[in-house]
């Protein structure tokens, strides 16, 4: 099902993405975790009082009081969504798309190797790298929280929630991917790979705002990805977890069977 | 035995484009020249032949299995050199044979070397660096050094050099003589004429004429009988033209060559486009 020959040259092609996104969500996760300090919060939520839209639309809350608290409103509403999103959406597109747009998928075809083998060798380069980037930013977190704040981190409630976290980006880069195999112009592969994930991010930020704008989160998949349940345990927010990993499943497939089927003017 | 079976192909892009009730047979051990111009549908009937496309209606055989459902079976016996190669321009010349040497799952790599000597190939540069003609010598490798039992060749001495095409050319012939069966598509008359046995002429997407390349010659040429005053004359006139002597009469033959047979399957429809606008 694997072509290991092509797996090691995806995975190389993955490796300068996931060293800067690696290191921006290094930058990021280090210094907000040790920002963490009762005094300083009370000033961050004096900015979540003074601009309470702004500070909520990117997913800062007032008032988390414990430490997880403290990252999933600082660090789970925008920089762990946004980066390995992008990595998504970059390699979503590369991986099938501009091979058969630029015509190079010519070399991987004319050989005895399934087109499923392709697609699929090429989707587990995608599921690796997300893997990677989620696999590295937990144990970063337990490092940075454990070396500044012994004993303070909720360690199982911070595993559940990069649990649901890796699910979210499996399944948006279930959407990238299934845009990679369904078109063979790049073009189209970014306007849906990029546009729809980034779109719902919009429609997510909208309904943080909250009022009348709080509507727009029946229609964004953001939502299904909710810390605050995860932590508190709730059926909801497994049941999130839970379709998001069953959609991109789907998904994976769908795409999948989509590029054994189609024609490659290449 | 047929080794490559098209029958009733159709693929209908619109407009005129593409492909249209085309069917012709390769026997196996066979060189089979496959002529058009431009646009007329030769990569787009190897594109069916490769399992890259669909047949919308009719069939394409390889060996006796179909080239869309098994295609991985089929692959593994093509070689392959693509009409406008595209390569990963990440890599260089070497890291790229790597590659495909190890994602094809070949053993021997004694052929590569024996191949990039032929050439004079150095693989070492970046691909992206790399002028069209080394692309193509690239593309060339690539498709020969698994040893294959059926070679598709779409244009393949495009952006080499006269030399170089040569080489190609005696390469070909030697595979031929090692019993492979050989489908190569091009406009130049003069590979086509030196290398195939059978030569299929395209055109508008349909196939105009298909004939052994010995036939189609025959059929364009003129014998003339030429009467001399003397014998002295005559032998040297059978001499410089290359006739035949008897007594003091001396048939000569002019061949059309393949371009001029070319010609006469596209320019008169030229002709009359252009009278018709």
């Amino acid at each position: 099902m694997l072509n290991r020959a092509l797996y090691k040259r995806e995975m190389k092609g993955s490796i300068k993405l996931l060293l800067i996104f690696g290191a921006i969500i290094t930058l990021y996760v280090s210094v907000i975790i040790s920002m963490y300090d009762p005094e300083l919060m009370k000033t961050l939520d004096s900015f979540a009082e003074a601009m309470p839209e702004l500070m909520s639309a990117v997913g800062m809350k007032a008032g988390a009081g414990t430490l997880l608290g403290f990252m999933v409103s600082y660090l789970y509403g925008f920089i762990l969504l946004m980066f390995p999103m992008l990595f998504c959406i970059l390699r979503g597109n590369a991986l099938i798309a501009r091979y058969v747009d630029k015509g190079s998928m010519a070399l991987l075809t004319a050989a005895p190797v399934k087109r499923l083998t392709i697609a699929f060798t090429q989707m587990s380069v995608l599921i690796s790298g997300i893997l990677l980037l989620v696999l590295y930013s937990t144990v970063l977190e337990l490092v940075c929280a454990g070396s500044g704040f012994p004993g303070e981190l909720d360690v199982k409630g911070l595993l559940w929630l990069n649990v649901g976290l890796l699910c979210l980006h499996l399944f948006i880069g279930s959407i990238c991917f299934l845009a990679s195999c369904l078109f063979s112009d790049t073009k189209y592969s970014i306007a849906f790979g990029a546009g729809i994930p980034i779109f719902m991010y919009v429609l997510q930020m909208l309904a943080n705002v909250g009022g009348s704008a709080e509507k727009a989160k029946y229609f964004t998949f953001f939502t299904l990805f909710h810390p605050d349940s995860i932590l508190a345990g709730e059926g909801s927010g497994i049941a999130g977890i839970l379709i998001l990993l069953a959609c991109a499943a789907g998904f994976y497939a769908l795409g999948i069977m989509i590029f054994h089927r189609k024609d490659l003017h290449i | 035995m047929s080794a490559i079976q098209i029958e009733n192909l159709v693929c209908d892009y619109g407009g005129g484009k593409g492909v249209f009730d085309i069917s012709f047979q390769v026997k196996r051990g066979e060189a089979f020249g496959f002529l058009g111009p431009n646009g007329a549908g030769k990569t787009t009937t190897i594109r069916h032949l490769m399992g890259f496309l669909r047949p919308r209606s009719g069939s394409c055989v390889i060996e006796g299995l179909d080239c869309w459902k098994e295609r991985d079976k089929v692959q593994a016996r093509l070689g392959y050199i693509p009409g406008e190669i595209s390569f990963f321009e990440d890599m260089t010349g070497r890291e790229f044979l790597k590659f495909i040497t190890r994602y094809r799952g070949i053993g021997d790599r004694s052929r590569q070397e024996e191949l990039l000597e032929r050439f004079e190939l150095d693989p070492g540069n970046r691909i992206k660096k790399m002028s069209k003609g080394m692309k193509q010598k690239l593309g060339i490798v690539a498709a020969f050094m698994h040893d294959p039992d059926i070679l598709i060749l779409d244009e393949p001495t495009s952006g080499l050099d006269p030399l170089m095409q040569s080489r190609f050319i005696d390469l070909v012939g030697e595979e031929k003589k090692k019993g492979k069966t050989i489908l190569m598509s091009s406009h130049m008359f003069e590979e086509v004429e030196r290398t195939c046995d059978r030569i299929g002429i395209i055109r508008k997407g349909k196939m105009v004429a298909v004939d052994a390349a010995d036939a189609l010659r025959e059929r364009h040429t003129r014998t003339y009988t030429v009467t001399l005053a003397d014998q002295a004359s005559a032998e040297a006139f059978a001499l410089d033209f290359g006739g035949r002597l008897s007594g003091l009469q001396v048939t000569v033959t002019a061949r059309q060559s393949l371009e001029q047979i070319f010609m006469n399957y596209y320019g008169g429809e030229e002709h009359a486009e252009q009278g018709a606008v």
